[in-house]
């Protein structure tokens, strides 16, 4: 029997594999592909404080290797989460991380509250928000501010705390020892890179349609930007790393377990497998078990030839 | 219920220009019309999501337009190859406590309409379908009545008048679904519509595809739909 479980500073998972933000719905969603429960963790849809519509128009563009998203967190709140699909979570049995946006500090330290008051065992910050009260700045761009953010957020939230880090940065170092400085327990990267989808078309009548979604660009395109920033995390900081970003089979994960993922996470493949999550667990235990070892951890040293 | 599946190709050929029917043989049980299947494209990011236009014994019929890279790779998938899909997805057509019905097939939007054009002979609900197309070459067979180069809304008062139906259902271009709302509105008929978008997940947990209704929610084409009341869209 292998062992796949990973501790990450505490906050236990039975294997390496969760779900992004935004690509597994906030509980049990994936029931009709797989048996959610197996999984490390899924990390649920953004949530603010207040419920979100989103944008409107068109919110996606395929492109090469990958697709661009602009759904502007359209998501139910926290307090319907909290009524409606935290029950589902915990009658399941499924292990999760809370993902949580906002627009000020204020917003991060309310729904803090309401993540420490219900028990949440774990929460994901997504930094890629812009701070309204800021010039719309993204809280994550800026080392101060996001130790700031980081550091009122820990006060109030005493469970297992991930920051989730923006790729477009210039230095991600630094953001990264901010966060780890100011309290976070774990480092999660890389959140969507910028991107542009621009579609030309010629019309029957000889006119020119354009059409332009910016947004995050995610997919098996970005797997060697976040593999970069992963390597580059882990040469910074001491606490654990979740890995994400391009992820669609079992050879991924051995790359970013490889340059310093603890476990990883697995977003927009699902939209292409909904089953891929088991389908890479089940795999990685093979791997484990051909090269004769017995845990997940004895892989991540051979990898890592410690 | 178990919604991926592995099917066999049993016949994907063009049937007319540009379009192409593909018959999967599956362990599906049940798909209405309405609902669709998602197929998965090896070379693309985002699966294909394709209405169905008849389902008996766990044969999927779809029929598909060529538009670009996804449907030209399930274009080249031969018969008897394994075919990667997700069904059934989406909402269905009400046909429930309507005596007679108008469907409106607006180039490969005759899809869903020949399905449900069989449900509604077996419900014994009476009903016309008038299918367009941009010429004769374009043409799918089924339909009770074809206009061809001109816009099937021409011909709705000429029929309405004639089999003065309770319901008038439409797939096709989102200008097409629109006025045909709009003409249900103002003679006071029920309309349900068909609504294609960009979808990515195609279960309503990424949000991408939404539209949003009248009441100010939004709803997402691939679980709250594809079909929609005609009045409850905000055009």
């Amino acid at each position: 029997m292998v062992d796949l479980s990973v501790n990450l500073n505490g906050f236990k998972l039975k294997n390496p594999i969760i779900t992004a933000s935004g690509t597994y719905g906030y509980a049990d969603e994936y029931d009709d592909f797989i048996n959610v429960s197996e999984l490390g963790a899924i990390v649920t849809k953004a949530i603010s404080i207040e419920p979100k519509k989103g944008n409107s128009g068109e919110r996606l563009f395929e492109t090469y290797g990958g697709m661009i998203n602009r759904i502007g967190l359209e998501n139910v709140g926290i307090k319907e989460f909290i009524s409606k699909k935290l029950p589902t979570l915990k009658d399941k049995n499924i292990n999760f991380i809370m993902n949580l946006a906002g627009s000020s500090v204020e917003d991060y330290i309310k729904a803090a509250e309401v993540a420490q008051n219900a028990g949440i065992k774990a929460v994901e910050v997504n930094v890629s928000c812009p701070n309204v009260k800021q010039g719309c700045l993204e809280f994550g761009t800026n080392p101060n501010s996001l130790g700031h953010l980081t550091s009122e957020i820990r006060k109030i939230y005493k469970g297992f705390l991930i920051i989730k880090l923006t790729p477009n940065v210039a230095d991600i170092e630094s953001l990264a020892k901010s966060a780890e400085s100011n309290g976070a327990d774990c480092i999660s990267a890389i959140n969507t890179l910028k991107g542009l989808g621009v579609k030309i078309e010629i019309t029957p009548d000889k006119n020119i349609k354009k059409t332009f979604v910016q947004g995050g660009l995610s997919g098996k395109c970005i797997k060697p930007v976040a593999l970069s920033m992963v390597k580059r995390i882990k040469s910074s900081v001491q606490i654990p790393i979740i890995g994400i970003g391009g992820i669609s089979t079992v050879d991924d994960v051995l790359e970013f377990l490889t340059v310093g993922a603890d476990a990883i996470q697995i977003g927009t493949e699902n939209f292409r497998h909904p089953d891929v999550t088991i389908k890479i667990k089940n795999e990685l235990n093979n791997i484990i078990e051909s090269l004769n070892l017995k845990s997940l951890d004895d892989l991540k040293r051979k990898l890592r030839n410690e | 219920m178990k919604k991926s599946h592995t099917g066999k190709i049993k016949y994907n050929k063009e049937i007319a220009k540009d379009t192409f029917k593909l018959v999967i043989s599956s362990d599906v049980k049940e798909i209405e019309a309405g609902q669709f299947v998602s197929v998965y494209c090896e070379n693309k990011t985002l699966r294909r999501p394709f209405s169905v236009a008849d389902f008996e014994n766990g044969e999927i019929t779809v029929l598909y337009k060529l538009k670009g890279e996804g449907t030209n790779y399930i274009k080249n998938l031969k018969e008897n190859e394994n075919i990667d899909f997700l069904a059934p997805l989406g909402n269905k057509f009400t046909k429930e406590g309507f005596k007679s019905a108008l469907l409106i097939g607006a180039g490969i939007g005759i899809a869903p309409m020949l399905f449900l054009k069989k449900e509604l002979n077996k419900f014994g609900i009476k009903n016309h379908l008038i299918s367009g197309f941009k010429d004769t070459k374009e043409v799918v067979e089924g339909s009770n009545q074809v206009v061809i180069g001109g816009s099937v809304l021409d011909e709705i008062e000429n029929v309405v008048e004639k089999i003065k139906p309770d319901i008038i259902y439409s797939c096709g271009p989102s200008i097409v679904l629109k006025l045909v709302s709009e003409f249900g509105v103002k003679h006071n008929i029920k309309t349900q519509i068909a609504m294609e978008k960009v979808m990515a997940c195609g279960i309503g947990v990424c949000r991408g595809c939404i539209i949003e209704l009248k009441n100010g929610e939004n709803a997402s084409v691939c679980k709250d739909g594809p079909v929609f009341f005609g009045n409850e869209i905000k055009w």
